[in-house]
């Protein structure tokens, strides 16, 4: 062992309370760091799912110029050999297809204009989440005919209530005239203010014999068995699909919706970059202070004979070793904590409600994002800031002649 | 000298101008006689399906009009009435009149290529534009039709041609605001109906991109001119008591 390492190691050990308060301060900016990206990842994460989630879906087929133009003329034609087409790959955990159009609500005192779905009851409740949003009645059921299942903000808008009847005009797939009236059977609550206000559900198979649309729908929805693999599975559909149609994941539809949490997310890191600096600096002056302190001892290191470099590794060194103990407290720390609110999410209460009702997220529950490979890149850029702080501090040290060294008060 | 030919300019425009709006009148006069009731079956043609109407229209000139749909059974008994600026539709599935507005009178009338506003003739091409003869030769007149300014019709121009031997329209093309080309709509087959001759045979092409491969054909299967018609059709009660 080089005798500056060996010196190295009796300085850590032998100066405590120096030794403690660095590696508390590293460590606990450590931890930090780790948990407020777990914090910020995790949110950003549990929004996206709950708008995916919510009605529009992990993968959806459309007609490509469905989007453009959602005309009848650009519909999904024989999608129920098409769903079994799809089912065939092992990915696919479930489909579901939906037809959807714009109808004139009229109930006896108002008339509003809205979407109506044609939905396959079932499985909507796998690739949905409109069942859980039930607020009153009942969710829709297979065999169901003219029964609605309608938004509450648009119940509140027609006036209506469970068990009323409403009266609907449209037009169907074949262009036709299309009316009937509906009752209500439930009204759920998304919380996404524009979903709950325009949307409407009816059984498909009913759908289907008032819209003339048998066979025909505007989306497949698909879930993957595993989410985080919906972009290869999407592309994977495509493949198979008639040239006409066209296979996207959420990635690509939900566009803005991702760009807009990925903005938030660089506007997070830049606070975080804030909080790094004065960490940066709070290191570098303490560093600067404890090796001031040290400076007749290095004066007399330098006057016995030891070189400039030598001091230099020593103090390296040490400030690597103080370093490296600090982030592995503080990942740990981090990380258990990443861990431990993944598991039992934080719970902001009831008054942050309103507020995460515009972000779409119905509940208040925020899971933190457990991921090692954040995790360890936080510590490397913990290592390098500790390290690189106490770099000028040890430069500085050394630039004083041993005498001025040994005198200096 | 100048003064003279000026003149003689300025008449000749002015006598063109007339004889334009004359033109014009006479086809109107033509269209809708004093009454007309009509039995009518109508094809729309979209990219994926062929759908087949059939219905009753009565009318008293270009102000009252009362339509009954009879085929398919679907839609069977849904009416429609039209006095002066107003228009209703009933339908008998949910019991219900709804007024259609203004704003919707250029909307597709029952999923065809036609509007309301073509179906119940709510707008009238004598009143609500300027008329212009731009062409003519020995068989047609080319009419040059531009929105005046206080009427509320939706397109920018439109461009009539008329058989000069019958004085009933052969080809209409429509445009919107931007002079781009929405439709055609061809009149073909005159055939005599008692005294009068009208074209049997209407065909709406939309020529925009959104309405490729599709048309409309509608064909007059009866049409009875200037007989009596009950004043009760006319009557928003009509809607419902006809409908059956």
């Amino acid at each position: 062992m080089k005798p500056y390492i060996s010196i190295a190691l009796k300085n850590i050990y032998n100066n405590k309370g120096r030794t403690i308060v660095t590696i508390l301060l590293s460590s606990l900016s450590t931890a930090i760091l780790v948990f407020i990206t777990a914090f910020m990842d995790g949110e950003h994460k549990i929004m996206l799912k709950n708008a995916v989630e919510l009605y529009p879906g992990y993968i959806q087929i459309t007609n490509k110029d469905f989007r453009d133009n959602p005309s009848f003329d650009n519909l999904i034609e024989n999608s129920t050999s098409l769903v079994e087409k799809v089912k065939e790959n092992d990915n696919v955990s479930s489909t579901s297809q939906r037809f959807e159009t714009f109808v004139l609500f009229s109930s006896d005192t108002k008339s509003v204009g809205a979407m109506i779905v044609g939905i396959e009851p079932e499985n909507e409740k796998i690739n949905s989440k409109l069942e859980q949003s039930l607020l009153k009645g009942k969710y829709l059921e297979n065999k169901d005919k003219n029964f609605l299942y309608i938004g509450n903000e648009l119940a509140k808008k027609l006036k209506i209530k469970v068990g009323d009847t409403i009266s609907f005009v449209g037009t169907g797939a074949d262009y036709s005239f299309c009316a009937d009236n509906l009752i209500i059977k439930g009204i759920f609550q998304t919380g996404l203010f524009e979903f709950d206000s325009t949307s409407s559900f009816v059984n498909k198979k009913y759908f289907d014999e008032v819209f003339v649309s048998e066979n025909l729908s505007t989306h497949i929805i698909i879930k993957p068995k595993d989410i985080d693999n919906a972009q290869f599975l999407s592309d994977e559909i495509s493949k198979i699909l008639p040239k006409e149609l066209d296979s996207q994941s959420w990635k690509e539809f939900m566009k803005t919706l991702v760009e807009a949490m990925e903005l938030d997310g660089i506007f997070g890191y830049i606070t975080v970059g804030i909080f790094f600096i004065v960490i940066f600096f709070v290191i570098l002056i303490y560093t600067l202070l404890s090796v001031y302190s040290r400076i007749k001892e290095i004066g007399i290191l330098r006057a016995i004979g030891t070189k400039k470099r030598e001091i230099f590794s020593m103090l390296l060194f040490e400030s690597v070793v103080l370093s490296f103990i600090s982030i592995l407290i503080g990942g740990i720390i981090g990380a258990f904590l990443a861990y431990y609110f993944n598991i039992n999410p934080i719970e902001l209460g009831a008054e942050f409600e309103e507020q995460f009702k515009q972000y779409g997220l119905a509940s208040t529950a925020l899971p933190t994002d457990f991921n090692v490979f954040n995790i360890l890149r936080d510590m490397l850029i913990m290592f390098i800031l500790c390290v690189g702080s106490t770099l000028y501090p040890i430069v500085k040290v050394n630039s004083f002649k041993p005498v001025e060294a040994i005198n200096h008060v | 000298m100048s003064r003279y030919i000026l003149l003689i300019l300025g008449t000749t425009v002015f006598l063109w101008a007339t004889s334009a709006n004359e033109i014009i009148k006479k086809v109107e006069d033509n269209l809708n006689g004093k009454s007309l009731d009509m039995k009518i079956s109508m094809i729309v043609h979209t990219k994926r399906t062929k759908r087949t109407m059939k219905l009753q229209s009565l009318s008293i000139g270009k102000t009252k009009s009362f339509m009954k749909v009879l085929y398919p059974k679907k839609d069977k008994g849904i009416t429609f009435l039209k006095i002066e600026n107003t228009m209703w539709q009933y339908v008998p599935k949910i019991e219900r009149v709804i007024k259609i507005p203004a704003s919707m009178m250029l909307q597709s009338w029952m999923g065809s290529d036609f509007t309301n506003d073509d179906l119940v003739r709510e707008s009238s091409i004598s009143d609500d534009y300027f008329q212009k003869l731009i062409f003519q030769n020995n068989d047609i007149y080319t009419i040059e039709l531009l929105p005046k300014d206080e009427s509320t019709v939706v397109w920018g121009k439109v461009i009539m041609n008329i058989s000069k031997k019958y004085y009933l329209p052969v080809k209409v093309d429509y445009f919107d605001e931007d002079g781009e080309l929405i439709r055609i709509l061809y009149y073909k087959d005159i055939k005599k109906y008692g005294e009068r001759f009208y074209p049997s045979y209407w065909e709406m092409l939309p020529q925009t991109k959104e309405k490729e491969g599709r048309k409309t054909i509608m064909t007059v299967q009866s049409a009875i001119f200037d007989k009596e018609i009950k004043s009760s059709y006319f009557t928003k009660r009509a809607l419902k008591r006809y409908s059956k």
